[in-house]
């Protein structure tokens, strides 16, 4: 059995990461114990960071989103602020799991796990947030566009906590729709999941960010400039940029020609949805 | 007792409260696996990572100089103690408690630690070393029929059954048991005509997921054995322990109920045999816990692969039907061979048709074993020939309703196994769900990328026959009862519905009737809860029981009253003696006959066997081939995204043919249970195999449906064509609801897509896959 730690400052939490060989720091832990039970984790320390003062508040303006690691999903989902500023992470985040599930589970966690299927990471590259991390030798801040670096691997280094998470809210949101779809069961992990952002581009045109989860080994995105195209342009042209990126992982959920399929129907199920979304 | 006296009274056909229900909603019910035990050695086992091998060597040192560890047993350390008693199993005696000399599936225990804790027993397994000789493995019925490599050198039959005595000592083959059902020509007919439907049709293996993982304590007392399991057959595990220890029936105690969920499951040979010998062994008291992926190995609902042909005249009456199956009973039979006779009787499905062939097969292949599931073989069957009727019906431009109802048996009709029709009302079950789905109105079926469709089966199953029940009724002077029955209650409501019929022959009050829990050194003999066979089997014993407990207080009352028994009235308030107008509480009268003792009781007792005439080998045939039978239908309206594949289930009904409803709540509760297990089935639940290694062993992966994947609308109807000899009519329903939702599905997504998949379960990407060849 992992000893357990329920340290109330953030100082402490760096000091038992940096000096245990194998800790594992857990917010609601709905992921770390099925893991452990499952034998995929190994933790020789599991660290709380319930009685941390401050990594459960949500600070929002209108230039951005402060989130702590502890702010449960579900908060996100139901926000007022979040669902006004940003309300591609707050459909999201409603889409995890079940609500005992996203009523237990931290952002923090879900970010940190890395599983290229999760829901919160596919708005959040879309949303180019940054993720804001701490050690005992300082603290550093990368744009989640580089924090999932491979199949269940994250930049996360070891003694490092997730802090925060900044999301900043677009200046001239036009719209936003996130689409998962499952093989299975209707709350099973996604064989795919698309996130779309329309932002007006300061010329009188859109620009398009997709966050793309379960189509490659790892979550990923695109950048468009869409100018004026209507829906059916920017439809063709999103899903010729999103070819490249799908790499779908085959498993008991499907193919990957399946998933591909999936993919490109999620896309432009998203961008439909996204567009009859514009004001 | 006449039916309409039995209607005149107050429990049967009341929607009385389940016994345990406020326990379980509080959680206060003490399920058997959550039973507390006394101070036991935790059991793990070291499972073999070969689908098919000789066992070279178990190097057990390491584990054993674990701290902790009190013991490490392999196949051999029992069978140098036990014999050949250590080979088990209902059907065939093939299954070693522990791998001996071979392993067969990967998963399969052959080495077991007995530790002061779980954690100490598994750390301690991981260090057993084994060398393996591999053997050709066989990895599914092709390789079984046609391989040149053997599961099991050569075939072992238990002496149980002697219609399998022929079989000991077969060598070189994975067949273990063959039916042939034959009647008129039915391949000169299929041979010579052109205009017949035919389908290949595949059910993949899946597993039962009770909530309750099994788990069995085992401890020796002298010469005793006691057992408190999580199983659906004391009786039988009685029987095997007895047998394996070569010890006296009555030196066996096996203790089990409540049950969180069965289905089959929890029935014969798990985790009982060894924990019994390794209690026996060892001297020790062991549990036997297993985790969730563990469970997945213990058994298997069999995969079956079915081709089958059906053919029609001009009328449209079904000439002649064939059907050749192949059930894959995994690495040990199980009651494989069971199955493969039960179901292959019922290949033709519920329809008069003179011409019939069927060829069932039962096979050995290096997988997890297989042994009985909700249904016992019948849905994979019901899948088959309810798609092919409804290609029979398209094929005549007819409405599949129309056509199923000129076919089906009806009352009196003998079936195509040659046993007489009775108390399986098809048409009134079909009828009821199209009636239920609005069948007479045209359905919109779109035109974009959703298309919705609609689609019934019909599904029959013969109950298990021949069996036994008893029952034994001890009556409280205060008019409260303890009913002492085998039946194990693991949330299909039988104590419930036993009570009721208690106190509809005694006129007692809801709730007064407790059944005893399972306890063979108390509760008689049961052949098994299982094949929905409780209500009518145990029921009868039940109900006899009760009556003559019945004529006993009216007995006792004309004596004490001085008047014939013929004048005694008995009832709710007690008894009245009708010419003097006398009346007395149960509680005057028996504490009463007993010289006015308090806390006295009068027992009765009662069994119920049932008969058959074993069928014909070469034909199938047999005039009584069961007791009754059961029948249900399905009707479902559905939606098809034609761009992802996937299903969206807008209504599902399902009727089943009860006899008579002893609780029509609980009734309900079964067909809505069974139709919801039937849609997992349907659309998700497969157990995946990578070279004989199971890849989706864990609830992450193996998908049972959600909250949100059930219909927006499920109606249970509950048909009542009562049967002669059933408890007030009654039969059982455990069941019929889930035989014919897989078929109903499929026929909906034909008749939405055109499309047909003939391959469970519908997966979005099969849905696609059928779409987009256009088949």
């Amino acid at each position: 059995m992992p000893n357990l730690h329920r340290p109330d400052s953030l100082e402490e939490v760096l000091g038992l990461l940096a000096e245990r060989e194998d800790a594992i720091v857990y917010g609601g832990g709905t992921t770390v114990q099925i893991l452990s039970k499952q034998g995929v984790i190994f933790a020789s320390d599991l660290i709380s960071l319930r009685l941390v003062p401050g990594l459960a508040e949500l600070a929002t303006s209108e230039e951005r989103l402060l989130i702590g690691p502890m702010v449960r999903l579900r908060a996100l989902e139901r926000d007022p602020e979040v669902r006004r500023l940003a309300p591609l992470l707050a459909l999201a985040c409603g889409e995890v799991a079940n609500a005992r599930v996203r009523n237990t589970a931290s952002i923090g966690g879900n970010v940190a796990h890395g599983d290229y299927r999760l829901d919160p990471p596919v708005a959040l590259i879309a949303l180019d947030a940054t993720v804001h991390l701490a050690s005992s030798v300082g603290t550093r801040n990368v744009a989640v566009r580089d924090f999932f670096v491979g199949f269940e691997q994250t930049a996360l280094e070891h003694g490092e906590v997730i802090t925060a998470i900044e999301v900043p809210c677009p200046k001239a949101p036009v719209a936003s729709a996130y689409v998962k779809l499952s093989s299975l069961a209707a709350n099973d992990w996604p064989c795919a999941s698309v996130a779309v952002a329309l932002d007006q581009d300061g010329e009188g045109g859109m620009s398009l960010a997709v966050g793309l989860g379960a189509l490659a080994p790892t979550t990923t995105y695109f950048e468009l400039a869409l100018g004026s195209a209507g829906l059916e342009e920017a439809t063709a042209r999103a899903l010729e940029a999103a070819e490249e990126l799908l790499d779908p992982l085959p498993d008991i959920r499907g193919g990957a020609a399946y998933k591909r399929a999936l993919g490109r129907v999620a896309l432009t199920d998203a961008l439909a949805l996204a567009w009859g979304g514009i004001n | 007792m006449s039916l309409d006296e039995a209607v005149s009274s107050g429990a049967v056909g009341q929607r009385w409260r389940r016994t345990d229900d406020v326990a379980k909603v509080r959680g206060q019910l003490h399920y058997t696996a959550d039973e507390p035990t006394r101070h036991v050695a935790h059991v793990a086992f070291h499972r073999s990572l070969r689908p098919f091998a000789r066992l070279v060597e178990i190097h057990t040192e390491e584990a054993l100089a674990l701290p902790g560890v009190v013991a490490v047993l392999t196949g051999a350390d029992l069978y140098e103690a036990l014999g050949n008693a250590i080979f088990t199993g209902p059907a065939f005696s093939d299954q070693p408690v522990l791998a001996y000399e071979r392993v067969r599936f990967v998963g399969e225990p052959l080495a077991a630690v007995l530790a002061e804790d779980l954690a100490t027993a598994r750390a301690a397994s991981d260090l057993i070393g084994v060398e393996y000789d591999e053997l050709e493995p066989v990895l599914d019925v092709d390789a079984a029929l046609s391989g040149r490599s053997y599961v099991h050198e050569e075939l072992r039959p238990s002496t149980v059954f002697q219609d399998l005595a022929h079989l000991a000592g077969v060598r070189e083959t994975n067949v273990n048991y063959q039916f042939r059902l034959r009647r008129g020509d039915a391949e000169g007919i299929l041979a010579a005509s052109g205009a017949k439907v035919t389908g290949d049709f595949f059910s993949p293996p899946i597993h039962h997921v009770p909530i309750e993982l099994p788990r069995t304590v085992a401890w020796r007392e002298g010469n005793r054995l006691e057992l408190v399991t999580t199983t659906q057959t004391p009786s039988y595990v009685r029987q095997m322990a007895s047998d394996l220890l070569g010890i006296p029936l009555g030196a066996v105690r096996v203790r089990s109920a409540p049950l969180g969920g069965g289905f089959g499951s929890k029935m014969y040979d798990r985790l009982e045999p060894a924990a019994a010998a390794l209690a026996w062994v060892s001297g020790l008291a062991v549990q036997l816990a297993v985790t969730r992926e563990e469970a997945f190995l213990l058994t298997t609902r069999h995969g079956a692969r079915v081709h089958s042909e059906m053919i029609c005249d001009e009328e449209g009456s079904i000439l002649a039907s064939s059907a050749d199956i192949v059930y894959d009973t995994g690495a040990y039979a199980d009651v494989g061979p069971r199955i493969t006779a039960k179901s292959g009787m019922i290949a033709p499905g519920p329809y008069r048709v003179e011409h019939v062939a069927v060829r069932s097969r039962c096979v050995y292949t290096n997988k997890p074993s297989a042994g009985p599931f909700r249904g016992f073989g019948v849905p994979q069957l019901t899948f088959a020939h309810e798609s092919l009727v409804d290609e029979l019906a398209i094929a005549r431009g007819e409405d599949p309703v129309a056509f199923r109802r000129r076919n089906l048996l009806r009352e009196g009709d003998v079936a195509p196994v040659g046993t007489r029709m009775h108390s399986a009302d098809f048409h009134s079950c079909l009828d009821a769900v199209a009636e239920e789905l609005g069948w007479d109105q045209p359905l919109a079926r779109g035109s974009g990328r959703v298309r919705r469709g609609r689609g019934v089966a019909v599904g029959v199953k013969a109950v298990l026959t021949p069996t036994v029940s008893n029952a034994v009724l001890q009556l409280n002077q205060d008019a409260s009862a303890s009913l002492v029955i085998s039946t194990v209650d693991m949330g299909q409501g039988s104590d419930t519905i036993m009570g009721q019929i208690v106190a509809e022959v005694l006129g007692l009050t809801e709730g007064s009737v407790r059944v005893v829990p399972t306890d063979t050194d108390v509760t008689p003999y049961d052949t098994i809860t299982a094949g929905s066979r409780s209500t009518y089997h145990t029921g009868n014993a039940v109900r006899l029981a009760a009556e003559k407990m019945r004529d006993r207080l009216i007995e006792i009352a004309a004596a004490r009253l001085g008047v014939a028994v013929t004048d005694i009235k008995l009832g709710p308030e007690g008894v009245l003696a009708s010419s003097t107008q006398v009346r007395l509480t149960l509680e005057e009268l028996v504490r009463g006959y007993f010289g006015g003792a308090r806390g006295t009781t009068l027992s009765t007792e009662a069994g119920f066997a049932t008969e058959w005439i074993p069928y014909d080998h070469e034909t199938g045939q047999s005039e009584r081939v069961t007791e009754h039978w059961f029948a249900g239908a399905v009707g479902v309206v559905l939606q098809v995204d034609t761009a992802t594949g996937r299903i969206t289930l807008e209504h599902l009904a399902v009727a089943g043919d009860v006899g008579r409803a002893i609780n029509p709540t609980l009734v309900e509760q079964q067909l809505r249970g069974a139709a919801i297990m039937g849609i997992g089935l349907s659309l998700f639940e497969e157990m995946v195999f990578d070279e004989g290694q199971l890849v989706n062993g864990s609830m992450l992966d193996y998908q049972l449906p959600s909250l949100l994947d059930l219909p927006a609308r499920l109606t249970p109807l509950i048909i009542e064509s009562p049967h002669r000899s059933g408890p007030f009519g009654a039969k059982g329903v455990g069941e019929t609801g889930i035989l014919p939702v897989a078929p109903a599905i499929a026929n909906a997504v034909r008749d939405a897509t055109g499309v047909r998949i003939t391959r469970l379960p519908l997966t979005p990407e099969r849905v696609l896959e059928a779409l987009g060849s256009g088949k």
